[in-house]
């Protein structure tokens, strides 16, 4: 499986088209980070919000830019399961790199700030709580992408629908009072939460709702395959 | 292998493709589907090879190891030849020396060699079509589905298309196989299945049924309708010489006039 992860991600990274969604994630970051300098946590958690649509957009882009008669030559010779998964994992590994710059993307802009009162967390504490509010958005965006994509879809224009809803959808249901935050990821929550007081028993539950929620979704992916023959 | 019961349609209020498909074929065995365009054969093909699961019914003993090669290569991918074909060898399960192997041979064997470093969408149809058909040979298969495998192929890899074939069948594999070009006459031991109106009937051989030998004459402006004619009707070609004064045939008085003035003469049976 490993051989056809490694296709795809190949596959990808030469068309042009792995360009457009890290430039517009780019061009998002620069726009954060140009209002002003934040310390790690709070900036990387706000970081995280603006890259979930962007990697589920990067992760519709991967899976759609293979034909869909290589898609079922990759089934015939690997079977269905590991199809299914090796497109998810090359996503992943897509999505990963892009976390990468994204974390080191405010360090090249000024961007953020150390400690500025005696009660502000450590550098290395920020870091670690945003690269996790990074990890936590990458399999929701990684399934988001996945369920719009034309294998999963179909048509071009309900692959778009679904991630515009799955995007706008994920910020307006994860605002604060939202009646039913359980229907979105909890990339809104993990923002706030890296603001503030990160307890361990809070991210432990953020955590395993994200995941939750992802695999609600990647079964939602995989069902909708199935039904597509 | 064997498809039970299989039923097949598109989506849910669509048409049935398929109905009630009941059909076996065993190791060594090889078999020609055989219909007009639009009729199911290619999904019969992909219900085999694994790509489309049946709406209703099952397919069991599948071997492991299945070669496709489908209708249309997806040459709209951004790999050389040999990158390409070394991806799906890896992917296949060779380790990379086996893979290069692999590779090197089939490109070599299918006159792909000097088109190894050239980007799969650079390719004519026909080139394309050889990289598919390599794909599917990388790893020698238990199956091997051909779907229309001689569309677009140069007089000399169609020739191959048989010889792939029996070198499948003798490693005791199976092979399906389309066409509507008549060219699986070149399979003389092949079980012929119709497919019409989602059904699947098998054509029984009868003992009696002899060939014959016609010399057709035939201006050379038209040999190559002629020859595309005679295929679309089952005929088989045996060879086209250029007509020499002779040896060119004389109508025979109960035969009706081949050509006015024939300066091509072909074989077809």
């Amino acid at each position: 499986m490993t051989a056809l992860v490694r296709l795809r991600l190949v596959g990808f990274l030469r068309t042009g088209r792995a360009l457009a969604p890290l430039l517009a994630g780019l061009v998002a970051l620069g726009t954060l980070y140009g209002g002003g300098r934040a310390q790690p946590a709070e900036a990387y958690g706000v970081s995280a919000v603006v890259l979930f649509p962007v990697l589920a957009w990067q992760t519709k882009i991967l899976l759609d830019v293979e034909p869909d008669v290589q898609r079922r030559l990759a089934q015939v010779t690997v079977g269905v399961a590991r199809e299914r998964a090796a497109g998810l994992l090359a996503a992943g590994v897509a999505a990963l790199l892009t976390v990468a710059v994204a974390l080191v993307f405010p360090w090249l802009v000024g961007g953020v700030t150390g400690p500025v009162d005696p009660g502000d967390r450590s550098v290395p504490a920020g870091l670690a709580l945003g690269l996790w509010a990074h990890l936590l958005v990458v399999p929701a965006a990684v399934a988001l992408g996945a369920l719009a994509s034309r294998a999963s879809v179909g048509g071009a224009g309900y692959g778009v629908a679904v991630l515009a809803l799955g995007g706008v959808g994920a910020v307006v249901l994860g605002l604060n009072g939202s009646a039913v935050p359980w229907l979105a990821p909890p990339i809104m929550a993990t923002a706030r939460t890296a603001a503030g007081d990160a307890a361990a028993l809070t991210l432990l539950g953020l955590t395993l709702w994200a995941l939750a929620w992802s695999a609600a979704v990647v079964g939602g992916y995989l069902w909708r395959r199935r039904a597509q023959g | 292998m064997r498809l039970e019961n299989v039923w097949l349609r598109y989506h849910r209020r669509g048409p049935w493709v398929l109905r009630g498909v009941d059909v076996r074929i065993g190791p060594g065995e090889v078999a020609v589907v055989l219909g007009r365009n639009g009729v199911g054969k290619s999904t019969l093909l992909q219900v085999a090879a694994g790509v489309l699961r049946p709406g209703q019914g099952r397919v069991t003993d599948r071997p492991g190891r299945v070669g496709w090669v489908p209708e249309r290569f997806p040459a709209d991918q951004p790999f050389t030849v040999a990158r390409y074909l070394t991806g799906m060898a890896r992917v296949a399960g060779l380790s990379r020396a086996a893979a290069d192997d692999a590779v090197t041979a089939w490109t070599d064997r299918l006159g792909l060699a000097r088109f190894r470093a050239v980007r799969l969408p650079e390719l004519s149809k026909g080139t394309a079509q050889k990289v598919g058909l390599a794909q599917a040979m990388l790893r020698p298969p238990g199956l091997l589905v051909l779907d229309e495998p001689w569309e677009g192929l140069d007089a000399a890899t169609r020739e191959l298309v048989p010889e792939l074939i029996d070198e499948v069948l003798a490693a005791d594999g199976a092979v399906l196989v389309s066409d509507h070009r008549g060219e699986t006459i070149r399979l003389p031991g092949a079980r012929r299945w119709t497919v019409a109106d989602g059904a699947l009937t098998e054509e029984t051989p009868s003992a009696d049924e002899t060939v014959a030998v016609v010399e057709v004459a035939v201006p050379s402006a038209r040999v190559a309708s002629t020859i595309a004619r005679l295929r679309a009707e089952g005929h088989q070609i045996l060879r086209v010489r250029p007509d020499t004064s002779t040896d060119a045939p004389q109508p025979q008085p109960s035969a009706p006039p081949a050509a006015l003035a024939p300066p091509v003469v072909g074989e077809a049976r």
